[in-house]
């Protein structure tokens, strides 16, 4: 059937501007509807422009309504983009030629073209992004203000990069716009939901054999650093997940686990889970199209799927959204996954690198346990 | 407002990500409302070759997908992209199914205004009412579901209405049964919550011949002249009640007197005229000194719904004077 039942994941529309809005010194501009322009806007918590489209643009074109925009934030210093939603894509004006005279990045994302993962990449292709073997050190990727992790994300990689004495070039994305232009031939991940593909992959940084493989891989690359720090620190704070999930093991059964997420997250909750809690992952609800996997995989969409396989698996543990929560009364929750909604969240929390694994842990165990105790 | 009528289902009728904005909205909202539970939503889930080839046959589909749940009527909201393709809902919506199917002309920056929309959607659920005969209780019309204290200031109204001894008969729509909508013709006077309900208001009129209220009552004066307005609208004496408010009034600002002569200033985003209105007033009574002087303190012109609803925004004053 063609029908989805309250839709989980947003449009491409929304992962184009997750991937523009992060860049400083850029403008951008979804040019649609308010209600295009609305959600993004709430979701991303980033300054963007609306064209706020009428019934009289989709009768007599939206040019003059565009220009009026485009005109009104050009000559500020700052790049624009433009993403064209639905309507627009659907009109056939030609976008390209109204904006001829300035000088604008145009993304065509419709709604209608995938998820938010296939917007994200839509608008990194159409980024002027320029790798320069001058530059040193790595790019970080991976990053998007979609994700609720990613500012963490990226505090963490520059703590372990600075501690291993290797610069950080463009993070993408969340970086100064003109830093694109100069972007180094090596690049680290924090969420290969959101990869780049920009220049050599040295590989993920999410769990900690992740942080052990991907920084030894550095090491080799970079005849100036010095990744024993890293090391060192993620040999110490292991003993210490080790220690606090033995003592979990020593009074309870492991959990069972249902884990709705983005691939990429999914895949490493369950491998953290399975390694330091023997935990029984009984089924990885994956928000985007799965990878390859040893564990049972399906991608779900609507969060009557969801509610299904909650009932059918009858796990202690769920992972995932507010959306999981709402269906899951009464079980163990950790939220990893937009939307959180119905929670305050103030401070960056990774789950990348040696501190992301540490606060997933952390946050499993406090669930398990509070869970137990009522 | 359409997930508001428990036991039905809303179909929203477009690509998969304008029902998931507001799946999300609704559910964020919800939750700061201790609403744990998500609204039922449906995505036709068109895709670029729906677009292409149209999405009625996807729109049949869903309807005849979700008409064997267990829902007692369907409701069909279009999106921006589906009456640029010029799709015929009304007419798919017509088609034979075992449930009631209401299509309601929301098509994004088609269908105006997100006013429009909930004038629109209104109006549709009445027009499932049957004619009814009157009771004693009034109908609060338009509450302002994704408000952040829409509860709160429901309590406020009811606490006002059973001082003059009515009673609630419908509140349409929020967390209302089917079987309550078919009541809607019962009451004896429709309370709109903002003056943009008026089309709302005019419609049930005609409807159902039920005089209305444009608006529910918005600070100290406002709340008085709101029990004078429902009292001569249900041929009520509503004087002792007003007496009553306005001690209470008194009681409630001489709680705040630590505030007064204040310098202060009004922060009027995002608020509309008639909460600074009712703010000002406020001020005046309690006679904060308002000006852009150097020390002055900005304070939220928040709404406020009835006498509690100014009792709450002077606590937040005071909050900002105090920080």
């Amino acid at each position: 059937m063609p029908e989805c039942s309250n839709p989980l994941w947003p449009c491409a529309m929304t992962g184009a501007a997750a991937c523009l809005a992060g860049f400083e010194g850029m403008s951008v501009v979804i040019h649609g509807s308010s209600g295009c322009y609305y959600y993004p806007a709430t979701l991303l918590h980033a300054p963007l422009h609306g064209t706020f489209i009428l019934e009289h643009e989709v009768i007599f074109g939206s040019e003059e309504r565009l220009l009026e925009v485009v005109g009104g934030l050009s000559g500020k210093g700052k790049k624009i983009a433009v993403i064209a939603t639905c309507v627009p894509a659907v009109l056939g004006e030609d976008i390209r030629s109204m904006l001829e005279n300035y000088d604008v990045i145009l993304v065509d994302s419709p709604g209608f073209a995938g998820d938010v993962e296939t917007g994200y990449q839509k608008a990194l292709a159409a980024l002027p992004i320029r790798v320069t073997p001058d530059t040193p050190g790595v790019n970080i990727d991976g990053v998007s203000l979609f994700d609720p992790y990613s500012a963490g994300n990226v505090q963490e990689l520059r703590r372990l990069l600075q501690a291993s004495s290797i610069p950080v070039a463009t993070v993408f994305c969340q970086d100064r716009f003109e830093r694109i232009s100069a972007s180094a031939e090596y690049t680290v991940g924090t969420n290969g939901d959101f990869a780049s593909g920009i220049g050599e992959y040295c590989g993920g940084t999410l769990g900690l054999e992740e942080v052990r493989a991907t920084f030894g891989r550095m090491a080799n690359l970079f005849g100036d650093a010095d990744i024993t720090p890293v090391l060192a620190e993620t040999d110490a704070q292991e003993e210490r997940i080790v220690r606090v999930c033995d003592k979990y093991l020593q009074r309870y059964d492991p959990p069972s686990v249902i884990i709705a997420a983005g691939y990429a997250y999914a895949h490493f909750t369950a491998r953290t889970l399975e390694r330091y809690l023997d935990a029984d992952i009984r089924c990885i609800c994956s928000r985007n199209p799965p990878g390859e996997s040893r564990y049972a995989v399906e991608q779900v969409t609507g969060i009557g799927q969801v509610k299904d396989l909650v009932g059918s698996h009858d796990p202690d543990l769920v992972i995932g959204s507010s959306f999981e929560r709402a269906v899951s009364p009464g079980r163990a929750f950790a939220g990893i996954t937009p939307p959180l909604r119905g929670e305050i969240r103030l401070a960056p929390r990774p789950l990348a690198g040696i501190s992301g694994t540490l606060s997933f842990v952390e946050q499993v165990l406090n669930t398990l346990l509070d869970t137990r105790t009522s | 407002m359409t997930t508001h009528v428990r036991d039905t289902a809303s179909v929203i009728h477009g690509p998969k990500g304008c029902c998931h904005h507001n799946v999300s909205l609704l559910h964020a909202t919800g939750l700061e409302n201790d609403r744990i539970s998500i609204p039922e939503l449906v995505s036709t889930g068109l895709s670029e070759s729906d677009i292409i080839f149209g999405g009625e046959e996807p729109l049949r589909k869903t309807l005849e997908s979700v008409a064997c749940r267990d829902v007692r009527a369907i409701y069909v909201l279009s999106t921006c992209i589906i009456d640029t393709i010029g799709d015929d809902v009304t007419g798919v919506c017509s088609g034979d199914y075992p449930v009631p199917v209401i299509p309601i002309p929301t098509a994004g920056f088609l269908g105006g205004t997100f006013q429009n929309g909930v004038n629109n959607a209104l109006i549709a659920i009445a027009g499932t009412a049957p004619p009814c005969g009157r009771t004693d209780g009034v109908n609060i019309i338009g509450e302002r579901n994704l408000e952040y204290e829409v509860e709160e200031n429901y309590r406020e109204l009811h606490r006002i209405l059973s001082n003059l001894g009515l009673a609630i008969n419908t509140r349409f729509v929020h967390a209302t049964s089917v079987d309550q909508i078919s009541l809607l013709g019962a009451g004896r006077l429709n309370i709109l919550r903002e003056p943009g309900l008026i089309p709302v208001g005019e419609y049930l009129k005609q409807r159902f011949g039920t005089p209305y209220i444009a608006s529910f009552p918005l600070g100290l004066s406002g709340t008085l002249s709101f029990i004078d307005a429902v009292a001569r609208a249900c041929e009520l004496n509503g004087r002792c009640v007003a007496e009553e408010e306005r001690s209470l009034q008194e009681e409630i600002l001489m709680g705040f007197s630590d505030i007064r002569d204040t310098p202060a200033i009004f922060d009027q985003t995002p608020a509309d005229p008639e909460s600074v209105r009712a703010a000002e007033e406020a001020a005046g009574r309690l006679r904060l000194k308002i000006g852009r002087f150097p020390d002055s303190t900005p304070l939220p012109a928040a709404p406020s719904v009835g006498t509690y609803g100014v009792k709450r925004m002077l606590h937040r004053w005071r909050r900002a004077i105090h920080a």
